[in-house]
């Protein structure tokens, strides 16, 4: 890759810039968005920032089931972000509807309109998750091996074949 | 005024009402009236009585019938459930917003949900469902089932 | 020529429209402002981008699925719309609510008040660009946020509240990390009461904004703070007591400056009190169980419930009839009651007042949707703009200078499910 290429992406993962959109949700998801950004949990360490136009920003973070009036709202704030870019469903409903599915005005998750990148559970998602979900969407940015995950059960009960 | 003074005033201003107002518990009155006397009621309410605050307005679908309660409420705590039915065929209603501003927007969703005229309603937006949502389309009614998968579609995806 | 500058002649109005998406306000909703220069001639508000048909859901669920959803209709006031639900069903069913979880209640929903006004007052001070204000209250709030993590087993949506009682008891040591907590809290919301009253910028910046006097406030409905800063001295948990509240001594904060600046000095109020009620309600905690049994399906009848939600007055009606679905349920929350105000109270003022002006009723919903109407002064000719026109004059400005963006399409076609 040339050095301009890996600076670009250095400047990427070391400091993506995030839009917020409410597609018709609770709200609890956006104020743990919000809350992320506080002195506690503190999200700006890793040079997110807040932006209140699509036109500036790399992640569109989206909380909510999709309403009926939001679906194009949300393409158009997807339409006018600048390649390349992510999006993070933050809690059940932008994943699948949660509590919603099934209402005559709510379309499922994000995905059914949206190509999603991270999803993140949680009715509301906590903030530790959100935290949690942006930082793998970073290390998936940058070419690290992927980290074995830890078996649920111990090596030596996996290999006589699951406990009864 | 206690409930029980209330409930005296209104049997004793309207014949045709004797024993209709129920008390189920404190502050809470109950009262259905036909539709015909609903207006000369609703003055009285509002504006001999202390019963000066709309609340809301529901609207149900009964099966036969639907039914509007206009939620009244005194500044003492005290709540007036005030009842109509209306029939299924041609429903409409008069609109209350010239004596009640607030009552704009809840008429507005009856309107929406329920596919209840309003008869003098202001022009605006609708409330709250879509722009593009079909006609003849009404979520609240009981024989209601859903929207089908296309006329979910946004604009965009459409082309 | 593209670039030729048109002077339009001085009178104009420009309709500026605002949402959904918006940087300050964090809930789609979507307002029309008519302006002349910076000045708000007009406003109109477009509400239902929040619509998820709650009241439909809830007659095709029973009346435990119900509580997890009624508690989702706003994440910020969920205790409140969950145990006015409750009550209202409580009441139908004629179920005598233990007074130990009545308290336990109370406790709830003055935390709940408690973090709501904290989240308000970092928010307005994100409106008028005192991010720091943001920064020191959310913080303080995250102390509530854990008491009631301990509490209830969750941040938010701490479903407490169930038919006949309350999920969880409260245990001694509990009582005591509460009380410690809420002595934390009090001497920071000193520390903001003063910088109400002291700080020159915050006076100036809110004082004379978004005014809604006393008499406004009575015809347009207003609830909760944005009518008790007027001086409508209106609470429903003096008016029409609930829980434990009847038990409870504490005093309604009422104001006179009928503006932004007053709505401030009432939550800051209104947080104090919290602090005593629950000190009151910890130390007074009857013995007891705290949950009785309640049947699942519900005899026919209906029911009314009110409650002081941190925003307002919230108004449940319920209707039953006697199988395990609710037939009818009603909600009317306290924005909706306020949002008819906000327009009287935008008109007239600047268009920079915007974002606090709306953020003073404390707005828990939103909805928008968008036409622009073009009228050419020169000509008088007048065009209407809908989303898919402007989309594609867009795109024709753009393939007129040369740029296609087409490739653009044909990717997020193939995203597409």
């Amino acid at each position: 890759m040339s050095i301009l290429k890996k600076i670009i992406r250095w400047a990427r993962i070391k400091s993506p810039w995030i839009i917020h959109f409410n597609t018709g949700a609770c709200n609890a998801c956006d104020i743990e968005i919000v809350a992320a950004l506080t002195p506690r949990y503190d999200l700006e360490r890793f040079g997110v920032i807040i932006k209140g136009t699509p036109r500036h920003a790399d992640v569109l973070v989206c909380s909510g089931p999709v309403t009926l009036q939001t679906q194009d709202r949300l393409l158009r704030i997807y339409e006018q972000m600048p390649e390349p870019k992510f999006v993070v469903a933050v809690g059940t409903c932008a994943c699948s509807g949660g509590v919603f599915q099934g209402c005559y005005s709510v379309r499922a998750g994000i995905d059914s309109i949206l190509p999603v990148s991270v999803f993140i559970p949680g009715c509301p998602a906590s903030p530790k998750a959100i935290i949690d979900g942006v930082v793998k969407l970073l290390d998936s940015l940058e070419d690290k091996p992927k980290k074995e995950m830890a078996p649920v059960l111990p090596k030596k009960e996996l290999a006589q074949g699951n406990a009864t | 005024m206690t409930e029980e003074q209330i409930k005296q005033q209104i049997e004793h201003q309207f014949g045709y009402l004797k024993d209709a107002v129920v008390i189920k518990r404190a502050r809470r009155l109950w009262l259905d009236v036909p539709m015909d006397k609903f207006e000369e009621v609703f003055v009285y309410l509002t504006e001999a009585m202390p019963l000066v605050r709309l609340l809301t307005i529901t609207g149900m679908d009964e099966g036969t019938t639907f039914g509007i309660i206009y939620h009244l409420a005194a500044e003492s705590g005290i709540i007036l459930n005030l009842r109509i039915h209306i029939p299924r065929e041609n429903p409409a209603i008069q609109s209350m917003t010239s004596k009640f501003s607030c009552a704009d927007i809840y008429e507005r969703e009856i309107k929406d949900l329920l596919g209840i005229q309003v008869l003098g309603l202001p022009e605006g937006r609708r409330y709250p469902l879509t722009d593009n949502w079909p006609d003849g389309e009404y979520p609240l009614r009981k024989d209601w089932k859903g929207l089908s998968t296309e006329k979910k579609g946004g604009t965009l995806n459409a082309q | 020529m593209p670039n030729k500058i048109r002077k339009l002649p001085d009178s104009g109005d420009v309709q500026v429209p605002i949402g959904p998406q918006h940087p300050s306000l964090k809930e789609p909703e979507s307002f029309l402002l008519t302006l002349r220069g910076e000045k708000i001639t007009a406003a109109s508000v477009r509400l239902g981008y929040n619509h998820r048909g709650i009241e439909k859901a809830c007659e095709e669920r029973t009346y435990i699925q119900d509580l997890y959803l009624i508690e989702r209709v706003c994440g910020i006031c969920s205790h409140a719309h969950l145990t006015c639900f409750v009550q209202a069903v409580e009441e139908i069913a004629a179920i005598e609510v233990p007074k130990r979880a009545q308290y336990i209640r109370v406790v709830v929903g003055e935390l709940e008040r408690i973090h709501s006004h904290l989240l308000w007052l970092g928010v307005a001070g994100h409106e008028i660009g005192f991010d720091t204000l943001l920064m020191y209250s959310w913080r303080d709030r995250e102390i509530v946020m854990d008491i009631l993590a301990d509490l209830a087993g969750n941040r938010v949506h701490y479903g407490v509240t169930t038919y006949g009682g309350v999920k969880r008891d409260i245990t001694p040591e509990q009582i005591k990390d509460v009380l410690k907590a809420v002595d934390t809290l009090e001497e920071r919301t000193k520390y903001y009461i003063e910088l109400a009253k002291n700080e020159e910028t915050i006076i100036k910046r809110l004082s004379g904004v978004g005014m809604l006097k006393h008499d406004d406030a009575l015809r347009l409905g207003a609830v909760g703070p944005t009518a008790r800063a007027g001086g409508v001295d209106r609470d429903t948990r003096r008016d029409d007591p609930y829980a434990a509240y009847p038990e409870m001594k504490f005093k309604v904060v009422i104001d006179d400056h009928a503006d932004v600046y007053g709505r401030t000095l009432v939550r800051m109020g209104e947080l104090m009190e919290a602090y005593s009620i629950i000190r009151q309600a910890l130390t007074n905690m009857p013995e007891g169980v705290f949950r009785v049994r309640a049947p699942r399906r519900i005899p026919a009848g209906e029911a009314t419930g009110r409650y002081e939600a941190p925003r307002g007055e919230d108004v449940h009606y319920v209707k039953s009839n006697g199988s395990d679905k609710p037939e009818r349920v009603k909600i009317r929350a306290p924005t909706l009651a306020n949002i008819q105000a906000v327009t009287h109270m935008l008109e007239d003022r600047y268009l920079a007042d915007m974002p606090i002006v709306v953020a003073a009723i404390d707005p828990c919903f939103s909805c928008t949707d968008r036409l622009i109407g073009i009228k050419d002064l020169r000509t008088d000719k007048k065009q209407t703009l809908d989303w898919d026109n402007l989309r594609l004059s867009g795109i024709k400005w753009y393939q007129k200078r040369g740029v296609d963006f087409s490739r653009l399409n044909e990717k997020l076609k193939r995203s597409f499910k």
